[in-house]
Formats: structure tokens, sequence, C-alpha cells
């Protein structure tokens, strides 16, 4: 049954294989699938991984404003907090406004200055976190202009880091699917070179196919079957290596790193978790590197033919 | 059936192999095709297998004009036409029952429809206990009938054999020639069988074309 369907599903003709299993350079092309796959799979994965927590990030950092206040010679710094955090509360779209207290400041300034010193004495900038209810629906602009009656407040929306965030996930993206362009092409390369080296060495059954009436599709279609069961076995091999892979790094990063390490990994990762997307992703790797294999041999085999005929 | 008008044949830019051929081939001869060595007698051959072009005149086989047909239509004309090899040719890696089933495979018929035939057919040449041996520990004469048994199983319109014995002793020889002469009268197939030994040819009276330094002649 299953033998039938491979054959059906190889344009196979069903009963024992006319091209031998041995004859195939079966055994390297299947390593070198497998090794394909699973570059593929890991690219894909990296990619989708980058993908994934760059859209976090840029979500994560779109749903939040700072609003600066600088000392100001003659401005009372607690009377302008409390005007702009009113302000950025009545501003539409706004969810949540709140100042940080000196002590939370004086914890953001802890790794450049030190800890256990008494800031006090020094006027530091205040910083107010704002919290969008919906940052397509903030007015933004509003706020902006009123912060302007406020002298030394400045309003920072992330912006430019959003936009450096995107350019460097994009850069990857397409890095990586040239990466997998790259992986695609070496693949085809090596099955041309695979099945003609197997049509070399099934000389003698070729003429003896085409002596009895055999068409140059049904030729081909018996290569094609041969080289799809590779395709298969390899796409199979190098999606689950891959998946393997991801399933290690994430658990050696839970382990090996410290904590402080692996809050950093997995805010910039999300803890190398593929997700359903991602798993798809590497199961699709299967039969696109299948299909890949099946159709670069059955052209390369029928190409060969009308050349020798 | 078949009809050579002053054929001629060559290779490249060389010389003549076979040159100004003119016969007809009635349905149902049996005709043995000798020469001495480098006579030809295996171009000609591969020219009623249509395997290859000739280099000049006309080629008629089945009532079609060889050289105005497509390839799809050659390798229809192709499947009327059974070979037998002097090497036999077998796929060592099949069984006989899969070798002598695989013209019928590549005419996309299901194992359960073929399956009595090619055992019917086994039976007949004798290989009834083989038919599940690889070609590898088949005798010779068990090989050539295997052979032979492949090319006929399609029920071929023409049968062209090609030294088929020229791999077996003498009496089995004989026998393979009476296994020719027996599907010519069986089947009506029409028979051109190549060879060299004369002392084959002094046994059976069928007519003979020789060939001589790329001529010729038929002899009833």
């Amino acid at each position: 049954m299953i033998r039938q369907l491979l054959a059906r599903l190889t344009r196979r003709s069903a009963g024992a294989p006319i091209v031998p299993r041995h004859s195939v350079a079966g055994r390297t092309l299947l390593m070198l699938i497998t090794i394909m796959s699973f570059l593929s799979a890991v690219t894909l994965g990296g990619v989708v991984l980058v993908q994934k927590s760059a859209i976090a990030w840029s979500a994560d950092v779109g749903r939040e404003m700072t609003i600066q206040i600088r000392p100001v010679e003659g401005e009372v710094m607690d009377s302008n907090l409390r005007t702009a955090v009113s302000l950025a509360q009545a501003t539409p779209g706004v969810a949540a406004a709140r100042a940080l207290s000196i002590e939370e400041s004086q914890a953001l300034l802890e790794p450049w200055l030190g800890a256990g010193l008494d800031l006090s004495a020094i006027a530091i900038p205040r910083l107010i976190v704002v919290q969008l209810a919906d940052p397509v629906d903030a007015d933004i602009d509003q706020l902006q202009r009123n912060l302007q009656a406020i002298k030394g407040a400045s309003l920072d929306t992330h912006a430019a880091w959003r936009q450096q965030l995107n350019t460097m996930a994009g850069t990857v993206v397409v890095s990586g699917l040239l990466v997998l362009g790259l992986i695609g092409v070496a693949t085809v390369l090596a099955i041309i070179f695979a099945t003609r080296g197997a049509m070399a060495t099934n000389r003698e059954i070729v003429d003896v196919l085409h002596f009895i009436g055999a068409s140059n599709k049904f030729i081909a279609g018996e290569f094609q079957g041969r080289f799809l069961t590779i395709g298969l076995q390899g796409g199979l091999l190098g999606a689950l290596l891959g998946t393997l892979f991801f399933v290690l790094i994430g658990t050696a990063a839970g382990s090996v790193l410290p904590t402080e390490a692996t809050t950093q990994v997995g805010f910039l990762f999300g803890n190398f978790v593929l997700g359903l997307d991602g798993t798809i992703f590497i199961i699709l790797v299967i039969p696109v590197i299948a299909a890949l294999t099946a159709i670069t041999s059955r052209m390369t085999v029928r190409r060969y033919l009308s050349e020798a005929s | 059936m078949i009809e050579f008008s002053d054929v001629g044949l060559r290779y490249g830019n060389g010389p003549e192999i076979l040159s100004d051929l003119t016969f007809s081939i009635e349905p149902g001869s049996f005709h043995f095709l000798t020469g001495p060595s480098g006579s030809g007698k295996t171009s000609l051959l591969r020219l009623l297998l249509l395997a290859l072009k000739p280099s000049r005149g006309k080629v008629t086989m089945l009532n079609e004009d060889v050289g105005s047909l497509d390839r799809d239509s050659l390798l229809q004309m192709r499947r009327h036409i059974g070979i037998v090899f002097q090497e036999f040719r077998l796929l060592d890696h099949l069984t006989t029952f899969e070798n002598v089933a695989l013209p019928l495979r590549v005419l996309g018929q299901p194992e359960s429809e073929y399956r009595p035939n090619v055992t019917e057919l086994l039976e007949w040449v004798g290989l009834g206990e083989r038919m599940h041996a690889l070609p590898t520990v088949l005798s010779g004469g068990e090989k050539q009938r295997a052979a032979i048994a492949r090319a006929v199983i399609a029920r071929p319109k023409i049968l062209l054999a090609d030294e088929p014995t020229g791999n077996v002793d003498p009496e089995l020889s004989s026998r393979l020639v009476h296994l020719f002469a027996e599907l010519n009268r069986t089947l009506g197939m029409t028979i051109i069988l190549a060879t060299h030994e004369l002392p084959l040819l002094d046994r059976f009276s069928y007519p003979r074309m020789v060939l001589n330094k790329g001529t010729l002649t038929i002899h009833d």
C-alpha cells in the first residue's frame, strides 16, 4: 500500500524499483540533503525567532513613552511632574502615567554612577512613564504641544529606537532568506551532479528501457522516484535535527547561562521557543526539499535523455 | 511490413556502412540475417529497431514512412518491435519474472493484469521454476530464453534478434532457433535473426539476407 502510494506520488511504476537502490549515490546524497535540510531548518527557525522577537519588542516599546523633565532654574520639579502627569493622563489613548520616584531614578543611574551614592544634592532629570492603551489612537501630537508649556519637558516616543530595531530585524530576515536561497541553489547543484552520475552509472538500464519502448517520461519517473525517496528521508532527518537543535539550545540557554543573562537572552530571543509558526516552517522544509530533489532530478534526467537521443 | 528503398547509412562524415539497401519483408516471415563480422548486421538491426536514422533513402515500417514520424509516433512504433541481444541485457537486480514483465510495466499495465500472462510465457519457454531467480544465477540458455520472453511478452509484430545464439553451445543454439520458429508459427511474428553461424543456417530452410561490405542480397 505504502509502496503503491509512493509510486503514485513519484509517478514511478509500481513493483520492484527499476533503478537499483545502490546505483544512486544514495547514502552520500542522503547525508548532503540532511545537512542542507538542517541548515534550512535552523535558518528558518532563526529568522522566525528574530522576526517574532522584533515584533514583540516593537509592540512593547510602542506602547510606552517617556516624558523627561530636566531641572530648570526657577522651576519647581515636583509641580512640573504633577502637571506633566495630569497632562498625560488627560491625553486621549493614554492608559496610565506615572512619575518615577527619586529612588527609581537613582536606581536607573546606578549602572553608571555606582551604588550607595547620595544623589539628593544633585538635580537629576526626572522621568514619567506613559503607558498607551492603543498606540494608534493615542494623540501624541496633542501631548507634545501641551508639554511645551512646561519648561524643560520633552517627550520621547522611542521612534528612533523602534526604527533601528525594525531595520536590524529586517536585515536579519533578508540575510536569512538569502542564505536559504543559497542553500537551495547548492542543493539543486548537488542533485544535478548526483543525477547525472546516476544516469551514467545506469546507462545500460536506460538503453534497455529505450529498446523495450519506454518513453523519456517513464524513465525520468523511475529516477525521480528514487530521488524523491532520498529527498523525503533527508528532509525529515534534517527537520528533526533542526527541531532538536532549537530544543537543545533553549535548554542550554536556560541551564548554562546565569539567571540575569538568561533573562536578557530570553528578552532578545523569546527563550528560543519556536512556537506553532516556527514549527510549521520547519515541517515545511520536508516537502519543499523532497519536491526540490524530485523536480531537479526529473528535469536533469529528461535533459540528459534529450541530449542522448 | 518492412520496406527499404535505396537506404544508405554512415556514421558522421565516415564512409557508408550500408549502401543502396532495397528490400521488403512480408508479414509473418522468418529471415536469417548473416554476413561476416563488420558487414553491418548490427547497424541494419539498429535501423530496423528505429535506433538509427538512415543517411539517405526511405524506410517504411507497418505502412508508415519512418522518416516522417515525430518522436511520440516513433516511440509507439518501437513498441511493435521486440529485440533480443547476444549479451541478453537483462537487468541483474530484477528477477526473471520482473525482467520479462518490464515491457508491460512500461506500457502501464498493473501487475494483477500482467502476472498470469508473464507466468504463462515463462512456463512456455521453460523458465516456470526459475521465475523468482535473479539473472546472475541463470545459465546462458536460461538467460537467453528470459531475454526472448521479455522481447515477445508485449506481442510485438516484428522480432529482431542480434546473434542470440552467440553465447550458447551449438545444441542450445538449435533449440533457441526452434523457439523463434515456434513464435513465428504460433504468433505470426515477423522475425529477423542475425547470426554468422553457418552450420545453424544450414539446419533451417528460412530465407537468408546476406550482408557483405554494406550491400545486401536475399537468398530465398
